[in-house]
């Protein structure tokens, strides 16, 4: 299996390659512990199902994401990442998702521009009381990710 | 042993390279941004067997990997399960053409020591399987010093054949070694075989080339200067140009440093030797915090000791072939030659 | 362009005053048209000194040291390289009071070619902006230009950029030249050379290349001045300006047409915010 996909996946983002059926999109979750996090927490005390895809990591405010997170989650065989914030001015560090703003712009098309589509990694404002919404967030980025089939990022063994 | 010399026109030559390419695993000099790199060919005119000196890579990569594989490891529900990567996809028969003299050299030097103490196998295995076709530079580069060395660069036998372009417009086609011999016995057979008077073309050939050196030492004088060089201040002036990046070393063709880096990805991991810089501050970096070389004269020192006096002392050559390549990548442009020779004139 | 003189005299009189300790200045390796730095602490040396349109190091790299951090050191900068002198300035790096800056009003500097350098076609700023001195005749700031390859590569479907970046990945041989040459990156510690990191990865493979040359790349966007240290430095000659290209641009269209170190005491686009940044790209 590894030795057939590593000669025919050579870089990001081939669509010759047909995903297995039973594959499923694993999305790295990075949210804000004020917000975000406690957001997702309703969703689950309200019952709302979503899809089971995303794997959290909670850190402490939007703007502790630095961009080699986002590079190493899709290198550590995340197909996705999702990173989701308070809303703008309800930063509970007063300005945190401000500046983690500015950044998200700069990497999202730093990414695209080296071959990833854009849709790989994407970005959300969620507060602690939109439970639905961290819902359908994550629904759309799981069906994005599934039409778009497995990432294999520079996988491809290089021993010259 | 009786080594053959093949005498043919520049089109015989191509024809000969196109023989070896169609039945064989052939790596030549390609370029890829400016630069020439040793890659695999399938057809001849995607190769420039001439390429010029200061611009293309050595050969070490096809011998070292700049990133080889060791072993894989995974976490099972029995334990940790440990598995050889066995699969080389450089163990197989191979030629290179194109190659210099200096990178020919360079490997001769390295077997010294991947023979001593440990043998690598890998290393053995890539060097038994490979046949060397070089290209004798017609002229020689800015920052090259190959003929003031401790080799013979006209009947060097690090490579296994030799091509030569003779000034009257015919190509020789010379065997150095054995294998050599039986390679060109199974693939120069539309080649005529010459005598004597081959012999002196080659000598007028090399004459021209040696003759076009714009570096010159004695590698003699040197080598016994260097030795009690150690302690000289020179080095702290040689070295606050540099900015400690590893180019040097990574494109030279005897650095043979390397670090062991593991890449674990949830419960399966790799562990890497990739390449590594006596010029790189944390080489020498202990657990506990303790850095013997901190300074950047340190690892400069450790560096023109290395390739001038411990090698020497241990093995009997120079750790360097005198390429010029570390000179031409170095961001500010630092030549080996000049530091040697600036340490041991002090 | 040719302030070789200039630059002696002004260096033989801070060396007489003993207003320096050091010089930083560029040598001529006398073939190839060549120039490389160099570090003059002797009144007798100033005569090595030579300053055309070969001009190109970026000499701030070497204030980042130790034995030039507590000295007085005079020194000679572009304008590109003294827009990364200003941001090593409001990043404390360095003391204003230990400096002496010679200015040049650049009129750009050569290529390997022979040809002007394509960063100095695309200056915006090509007069020193923090100087003690300064020679020639300033042009002021010009107007910003989109990178003519990232334009090219950006019409390019997502694939074929795709491929194109893997070539360049592929031949990355991590010696780090790219960063060691960049004046910006003076850490102690770079990141990826974090050992114990669990984010840690230091194979020189295509993976590990993407890894450390994207997260480098990021780390100096709304810092990068475009002096191309880095390009210069590779042995690989990978065109490294794309990825800070790309970045500049995206700062400079969304963020208040904000380029690096163009006034003191402006540390880069990721250290402030505005309301009005663009939002429509977060759900």
């Amino acid at each position: 299996m590894e030795t057939e996909l590593k000669d025919k996946i050579v870089s990001i983002e081939k669509p010759a390659i047909e995903a297995p059926p039973e594959w499923k999109p694993m999305i790295m979750g990075i949210l804000c512990n004020w917000c975000s996090y406690a957001g997702s927490d309703l969703t689950g005390t309200s019952r709302i199902q979503y899809p089971p895809d995303i794997r959290i990591i909670r850190v402490p405010c939007s703007s502790r994401v630095d961009p080699w997170f986002i590079i190493k989650s899709l290198q550590a065989h995340a197909d996705g990442v999702l990173i989701s914030g308070c809303h703008p001015g309800d930063c509970h560090y007063i300005s945190g998702n401000y500046y983690a703003r500015r950044r998200f712009l700069v990497t999202k098309k730093l990414l695209n521009f080296v071959g990833l589509h854009e849709d790989r990694v994407q970005f959300s404002w969620v507060s602690a009381a939109e439970g639905a919404k961290f819902a359908q967030v994550v629904a759309k980025v799981s069906e994005d990710i599934r039409k778009m089939g497995p990432l294999h990022l520079y996988k491809k063994e290089n021993t010259r | 042993m009786n080594l053959t010399t093949y005498i043919t026109e520049p089109a015989g030559l191509q024809s000969f390279y196109e023989a070896i390419v169609a039945t064989n695993e052939t790596y030549a000099p390609v370029e890829k941004l400016g630069k020439f790199d040793y890659k695999q060919i399938k057809t001849p005119p995607e190769c420039q067997p001439d390429s010029p000196i200061e611009q293309t890579m050595s050969i070490k990569p096809l011998f070292f990997p700049k990133s080889a594989r060791v072993m894989k490891y995974e976490a099972t529900a029995e334990g940790t399960d440990v598995t050889d990567t066995t699969e080389d996809p450089l163990a197989g028969k191979r030629v290179i053409l194109g190659v210099k003299h200096c990178d020919a050299r360079g490997l001769q030097v390295l077997d010294e020591v991947y023979k001593w103490d440990y043998i690598d196998t890998d290393y053995q295995k890539r060097r038994e399987n490979t046949i060397i076709i070089s290209a004798r530079c017609e002229q020689a580069a800015t920052h090259c010093f190959c003929t003031s060395l401790d080799y013979d660069v006209e009947q060097s036998d690090a490579m296994d054949v030799a091509v030569i372009n003779g000034l009257d417009g015919k190509v020789y086609i010379q065997a150095r070694t054995e294998k050599g011999e039986h390679f060109l016995k199974e693939n120069a057979s539309g080649l005529a075989a010459t005598n004597g008077s081959a012999l002196e073309e080659m000598k007028k050939q090399y004459q021209a080339f040696s003759g076009s050196f714009r570096l010159k030492m004695d590698y003699k004088e040197i080598n016994g200067k260097m030795q009690s060089r150690f302690e000289s201040p020179a080095f702290e002036e040689v070295a606050t140009n540099c900015v400690s990046c590893n180019t040097c070393a990574f494109v030279c063709p005897t650095c043979h440093c390397f670090k062991i880096t593991d890449e674990r990805i949830r419960d399966e991991g790799v562990r890497y030797k990739s390449y590594d810089s006596c010029n790189n501050i944390y080489f020498t970096l202990m657990a506990g915090g303790h850095n013997p070389r901190p300074a950047k004269y340190r690892r400069w020192r450790q560096r023109a000791m290395h390739k001038f006096v411990y090698y020497k002392e241990r093995f009997g050559v120079n750790l360097c072939v005198g390429c010029g390549k570390c000179t031409i990548s170095c961001p500010v442009n630092i030549s080996i030659f000049e530091v040697v020779n600036q340490v041991s004139n002090v | 362009m040719d302030y070789t003189m200039q630059i002696q005299d002004t260096a033989a009189r801070l060396f007489s005053e003993e207003k320096i300790d050091l010089f930083i200045g560029y040598r001529s390796t006398g073939f190839d048209n060549n120039q490389v730095p160099v570090l003059i602490h002797h009144y007798q040396d100033v005569e090595q000194l030579v300053f055309t349109d070969k001009s190109v190091f970026n000499l701030t790299n070497y204030l980042k040291y130790e034995y030039t951090r507590n000295k007085r050191v005079g020194l000679v900068v572009k304008g590109c390289d003294s827009r990364s002198l200003n941001l090593m300035l409001t990043e404390n790096q360095v003391k204003r009071e230990n400096l002496f800056i010679i200015g040049i009003a650049c009129e750009g500097v050569m290529n390997e070619q022979g040809e002007k350098a394509q960063n100095c076609v695309e200056c915006v700023m090509p007069d020193a902006v923090i100087y003690d001195e300064l020679l020639g005749a300033p042009t002021g700031q010009r107007e910003y230009q989109v990178n003519a390859d990232i334009n090219e590569l950006a019409e390019q479907p997502l694939i074929e950029r795709g491929t194109h970046f893997e070539e360049i990945f592929e031949n990355c041989i991590r010696c780090n030249a790219c960063r060691h040459s960049c004046p910006l990156c003076y850490c102690n510690k770079c990141c990826i050379d974090q050992e114990t990191s669990t984010l840690y990865q230091g194979s020189n493979t295509t993976s590990g290349a993407f890894h450390a040359l994207m997260t480098w790349s990021l780390h100096l966007a709304g810092r990068c001045v475009d002096c191309r240290n880095c390009e210069k430095a590779c042995p690989s000659h990978l065109p490294l300006h794309l990825l800070h290209k790309q970045n500049e641009q995206v700062i400079y269209e969304n963020f208040q047409e904000h380029l690096a170190g163009m006034i003191k005491d402006d540390r880069g686009a990721f250290y402030k915010y505005s309301m009005s940044d663009p939002d429509d790209f977060i759900m």
